[in-house]
C-alpha cells in the first residue's frame, strides 16, 4: 500500500513539477507584459487588449501568426531532436538561412523539373545546413570538440558568407531589396486566410512534427538515439554504436532548420532577402527549451512564442507602445526558461558528481 | 596518553539504500601516532573519516577534538579544528604552480590587491624545507609525478597547521619507492606530534608504517590493536571475518570442456603511471565453468571487468573468443559476437535510469524487434512481460527503471544478459548490495547458466561469493595474478589462505593453470 503510493508519488510528482514550472513561467512572462505596459503605455487597457486579443481580430493578424510559428516548429524540433541525443545545436542561424537561400538557389536553377525540382531544391538546402550541422558532430567525434560551440561559430561564419552571397553575386538587381531573383510561380506554395501570409507550409511542419515523433519514439534508431541521449555509458554498454549518434542527430537537426529555411521561401518570402531569418534560429532553440525537447509539445510553444510577438506587433500598431516590448517580453521567457534548464542541470550535477 | 581525536558511538545510516555504514563505532587516535583504520570495501572505514572530516553528517554519538567536544558541520570547521585530509583522488589545479596550489583561498597580497607570487613561493619553500620534501614551490603541477602530486597535498594541508591528517588510501596510486618516501615523511610528521590516520586494507603497509591498528568489518568497529602485537594474519581474519554462507553446488571439470575466453599476457597502461594496471595477466575460461576473479578492489579487478566489456583498450597482449582475436575491437562489436555481461555499476552503466524498463531490456537488441522500418512496441512489451515473470521482478514494461530498488533493477539486467548470452557470461560484483535472498536467486542463476555449458567469468572482491560459486579462483593483487586454484584445491581454500594472497602477504611462484 505504501510502497504503491510512494511510486504514484514518484510518477505524479516530477510530470506535475516540470508542467508546473512552464505554466509557471508562461504566466510570469505574461505578468511581464502586464507589468511594462501599464508602466509604459498612457493608456495600458487599450495596449493590453490589443497585446492578448489583436493576434485573434481579425484573419490576417492570425494568419500571420501561424505563418511566424511555422519555421519554429521546424527549428524547435531541429533542437529538440539533437537534444533528446544529448548534443546541443546553438547554430540554428547560420542553418536556416543557408537552408534557404541554398534552396532558392536550386529552386530557380531546377524551375524546368516542375514540382521534382521544387523537393530536390529543397532537399538539396536542408542537406547543405544538415551538413553545417552534422560538421559540428563530426568534428566531436574525431576531436571531442565542444558541438556547442562550433556550432555556433560556424553558424556565425556562415551568416556572414551569405550576407555577401546574397548582396553580391547572386543578387536581384532589378528589385530595391537586397535579394535574389524570385524562384518560379509554380514552387510557391498556396496561401491559407489571405492577405495573411500564411501558406500551407504550415502543414508541411505539422508533418514534420508527426515524422520526428515517429522517428524517436517508434524507430530503432530514434530509440537508440534517445538511449545515447538519456545515458551514453548505458548505451555504449548495450552494444549501441554511440559514435553515430554524435553525428547523425546533429546533421539531422541541421536538416531541420533548413527545411524550415526552405519553406519559409516557398510560402512567404519566395526570395532569399538579406538577413530575413535573423532570429528564427535562436528562437527555434527557445521553442525546443519550453517544449522540454517533446516533439509533440513544439506546436503549443512555438504557437505561444508567435502569440507573443504577434501580440506586441499589434499592441504597437494600435497603441502608443513600442515594439522593444516585445524583445523584453520574449527575453523575459527566454531568460526564466534558460534559469529552469540552468537548474535542472545543477541538480542533475548535485545528484552524481 | 592524550588524545587528538575521540569519536564515540558513531553511527550513520545512508537514507538512499537505507545502508547502516556505521553502527555505534568508537575510534580513539592519541596525539603522535599513526594509526591505521583497516578493513574490506564496504566496511565504513572511509564514511567515519568522512564524519570526521565534515563531509558526512552522523545521526548519532559524539566527536571531540582534543579532549572539547565539537560539531564538525563541514570540512572548513574541520579545518579550524587542525584536521585535514589528503583524498585518495587530487583536486588540484593541474596549470598552477605547487605554491599557487598550497596557497589557493589564502593567498599573500600585495597592497592588498595583486597576487604576491614571490612572497607565495617562499612561503611554501619555507614549509617544503622544514618537513625535508623533494619538491619546489616553483614547479608546475602538471610536471610532477604522482608521488610528488600527493606531496602537494600534504603541503597544503601542513601549510594550514594541521594536527590531524587524514590520508585515504595514500599508497593506492604510488610507487614502491614513492611508497618508501611518503612512509619517512610521515614518520617525521608523527615526531612532530602531529596525528596521522590511514584508512588502507594493505597488511604489509599496516605493519610498516603504524603504531596502532583499528579494524572495521560492516560498519561496526571490532577493535583497535597495538600494531606490533598483532600478526598479519590476525588482522586478516578480523578484516575478513565470517558471514552468512549461500551455497550452490561445485561442477567436477567436464571432459566436454572447451576453453571460450582466453586472455594471453594483457597489458594495460595508464598515462602517467609507471606501474601497469594489469600486468602480463593471462587466463582461460572454459565452457561449464565459473572463473572467478578475486582481489582487493584497485589492484585490477576493474580494469579486467573494462577490458572485458571492451570499454578500454588494452596496450600490449591478446584476448581470444573460440580462438578469433577479439582485442580491442570495441563494446558493439564484442556485443555483436556474443558478449553478455552484467557490469559492477547496474546504476550508471547496466541500466539508463530514466528509460523505461523495455527500453532497458531491449538495448542493442532493438533490430530483432523490427517490422516495417518501426519497432513493433506490442512485442517488445510481450517479451519484457515474460522475461519479467521469468524471473519474479516486480515490475511493469512502462515504468523508469529508476524507480525500481536495486535488487530489483539487477534482476532486469540479469534477465537480459542471461537472454542475449551465446556461450560466455561476465558478471562484476554481482550481488554487490543485494540482501541474502536476491544473492541467492543470482548464485542460483550463474550456477544454471553453467550448467548448461556457460563460460562464466566472475570477478568479485567479495571473497565468500568467490569462495562460494567459483569452481577456479585466480587471485589478483597489483595487477598480477599472484596465485590461481582450481578443483579440490579451490574447494577446499580457507578465506585466511586467500586472503593472505588478495592481500600480497603471499604469492605463489609461476602462475598455474
Amino acid at each position: 500500500m505504501l510502497e504503491n503510493r510512494n511510486q504514484t508519488n514518484r510518477k505524479l510528482l516530477p510530470s506535475l513539477r516540470s508542467s508546473g514550472g512552464i505554466l509557471l513561467i508562461v504566466l510570469i512572462a505574461l505578468c511581464g507584459v502586464l507589468v511594462l505596459s501599464l508602466l509604459l503605455s498612457k493608456t495600458p487597457a487599450r495596449t493590453l487588449r490589443y497585446f492578448f486579443l489583436g493576434p485573434l481580430q481579425n484573419t490576417y493578424y492570425f494568419g500571420n501568426m501561424l505563418n511566424s510559428a511555422t519555421p519554429l516548429i521546424f527549428g524547435g524540433l531541429g533542437v529538440s531532436l539533437a537534444m533528446r541525443s544529448g548534443n546541443f545545436n546553438l547554430g540554428g542561424e547560420g542553418q536556416i538561412y543557408g537552408g534557404a537561400l541554398v534552396t532558392t538557389l536550386f529552386a530557380i536553377y531546377l524551375a524546368p523539373l516542375g514540382v521534382l525540382g521544387a523537393i530536390m531544391a529543397l532537399f538539396i538546402g536542408a542537406s547543405f545546413a544538415g551538413a553545417l550541422a552534422g560538421l559540428s558532430g563530426f568534428l566531436r567525434m574525431k576531436w571531442n570538440t565542444s558541438e556547442l560551440i562550433t556550432s555556433f561559430l560556424i553558424s556565425n561564419a556562415v551568416v556572414l558568407v551569405m550576407n555577401y552571397l546574397i548582396s553580391g553575386p547572386f543578387m536581384d538587381p532589378s528589385t530595391s531589396l537586397i535579394a535574389t531573383r524570385k524562384i518560379p510561380d509554380s514552387f510557391r506554395l498556396s496561401a491559407l486566410l489571405p492577405p495573411s501570409s500564411l501558406s500551407t507550409a504550415l502543414f508541411f511542419a505539422l508533418v514534420a512534427v508527426v515524422a520526428v515523433h515517429a522517428y524517436l519514439y517508434k524507430t530503432k534508431s530514434g530509440y537508440e538515439l534517445r538511449m545515447t541521449g538519456l545515458n551514453s555509458r548505458f548505451a555504449k554498454y548495450g552494444g549501441i554504436n554511440t559514435r553515430k549518434f554524435i553525428v547523425l542527430p546533429m546533421f539531422l537537426s541541421g536538416f531541420l532548420y533548413g527545411l524550415g529555411g526552405g519553406f519559409a521561401i516557398y510560402g512567404t518570402y519566395f526570395s532569399a532577402i538579406k538577413e530575413f531569418s535573423a532570429g528564427m534560429g535562436w528562437n527555434g532553440l527557445a521553442v525546443a527549451l519550453i517544449a522540454k525537447s517533446k516533439p509533440s509539445a513544439v506546436i503549443p510553444a512555438a504557437l505561444f512564442f508567435a502569440y507573443i510577438e504577434a501580440g506586441a506587433r499589434s499592441a504597437m500598431l494600435h497603441s502608443d507602445v513600442t515594439f522593444e516590448i516585445a524583445a523584453i517580453v520574449q527575453s523575459i521567457v527566454f531568460f526564466l526558461i534558460s534559469s529552469e534548464v540552468l537548474l535542472t542541470l545543477f541538480e542533475k550535477k548535485r545528484r552524481n558528481p | 596518553m592524550e588524545l587528538a581525536v575521540e569519536m564515540r558511538n558513531i553511527s550513520k545510516t545512508y537514507v538512499e539504500n537505507n545502508l547502516r555504514a556505521n553502527d555505534g563505532v568508537d575510534f580513539l587516535v592519541r596525539k603522535g601516532e599513526i594509526l591505521c583504520l583497516a578493513g574490506e570495501n564496504g566496511a565504513g572505514k572511509t564514511t567515519l573519516m568522512k564524519v570526521l572530516y565534515g563531509l558526512e553528517g552522523h545521526e548519532e554519538g559524539t566527536i571531540s577534538i582534543h579532549g572539547s567536544q565539537e560539531s564538525i558541520s563541514s570540512p572548513l570547521v574541520a579545518n579550524r579544528l587542525g584536521i585535514g585530509m589528503v583524498h585518495q583522488h587530487f583536486m588540484l589545479v593541474e596549470d598552477f604552480t605547487v605554491a599557487q596550489n598550497v596557497l589557493m583561498g589564502i593567498e599573500p597580497r600585495k597592497y592588498g590587491l595583486t597576487y604576491d607570487m614571490k612572497k607565495a613561493v617562499a612561503l611554501v619553500n619555507e614549509v617544503i624545507g622544514r618537513h625535508n620534501f623533494s619538491i619546489e614551490a616553483g614547479m608546475v603541477v602538471r610536471n610532477l609525478t604522482v608521488g610528488q602530486k600527493q606531496q602537494v597535498e600534504i603541503i597544503k594541508m601542513l601549510y594550514r597547521d594541521v594536527d590531524i591528517l587524514i590520508l585515504d588510501e595514500p599508497t593506492a596510486v604510488l610507487t614502491e619507492q614513492e611508497i618508501e618516501g611518503l612512509f619517512s615523511t610521515l614518520r617525521q610528521l608523527a615526531k612532530r606530534g602531529k596525528s596521522l590516520i590511514l584508512i588502507t586494507h594493505k597488511l604489509q603497509e599496516i605493519k610498516a608504517i603504524s603504531d596502532r591498528v583499528s579494524v572495521m568489518r560492516q560498519g561496526k568497529m571490532l577493535g583497535t590493536y597495538e600494531t606490533h602485537e598483532v600478526t598479519e594474519r590476525q588482522i586478516s581474519a578480523l578484516m575478513m571475518g565470517k558471514s552468512i554462507s549461500l551455497s550452490i553446488e561445485h561442477r567436477i571439470k567436464r571432459a566436454d570442456s572447451r576453453p571460450v575466453i582466453e586472455g594471453r599476457k594483457i597489458t594495460v597502461l595508464r598515462q602517467g603511471q609507471q606501474r601497469p594496471l594489469l600486468n602480463a595477466l593471462s587466463f582461460t575460461a572454459y565452457s561449464g565453468e565459473i572463473l572467478g576473479f578475486a582481489g582487493v578492489s584497485g589492484n585490477g579487478l576493474g580494469v579486467l571487468e573494462a577490458v572485458l566489456g571492451g570499454f578500454i583498450p588494452i596496450f600490449d597482449g591478446k584476448v581470444l573468443h573460440n580462438g578469433a582475436d577479439i582485442t580491442n575491437i570495441g563494446t558493439a562489436l564484442l556485443r555483436k559476437q556474443g558478449l553478455a555481461y552484467v557490469p559492477s555499476d547496474r546504476l550508471q552503466i547496466g541500466s539508463s535510469l530514466k528509460a523505461s524498463v523495455q527500453e532497458n531490456i531491449i538495448v542493442g537488441e532493438s533490430a530483432s524487434f523490427r517490422k516495417n522500418g518501426f519497432l513493433d512496441q506490442k512485442r517488445v512489451t510481450k517479451h519484457t512481460n515474460a522475461l519479467l515473470e521469468r524471473y519474479s521482478a516486480k515490475a511493469t514494461a512502462q515504468m523508469p527503471i529508476g524507480t525500481l530498488s536495486g535488487g530489483t533493477i539487477q534482476k532486469v539486467i540479469l534477465a537480459r544478459e542471461i537472454e542475449r548470452y551465446q556461450d560466455y557470461i561476465v558478471f562484476s560484483e554481482p550481488t554487490w548490495g543485494l540482501d541474502i535472498a536476491s544473492s541467492q536467486f543470482v548464485y542460483e542463476q550463474i550456477a544454471a547458466l553453467r550448467d548448461k555449458g556457460a563460460a562464466v567469468i566472475l570477478i568479485s572482491s567479495n571473497l565468500d561469493e568467490i569462495l562460494t560459486i567459483a569452481d577456479r579462483i585466480v587471485v589478483l593483487y597489483r595487477g598480477t595474478r599472484v596465485a590461481s586454484f582450481s578443483g579440490d584445491e579451490a574447494r577446499n581454500l580457507s578465506k585466511e589462505e586467500i586472503g593472505e594472497y588478495m592481500l600480497g602477504i603471499k604469492s605463489q611462484g609461476a602462475p598455474r593453470a
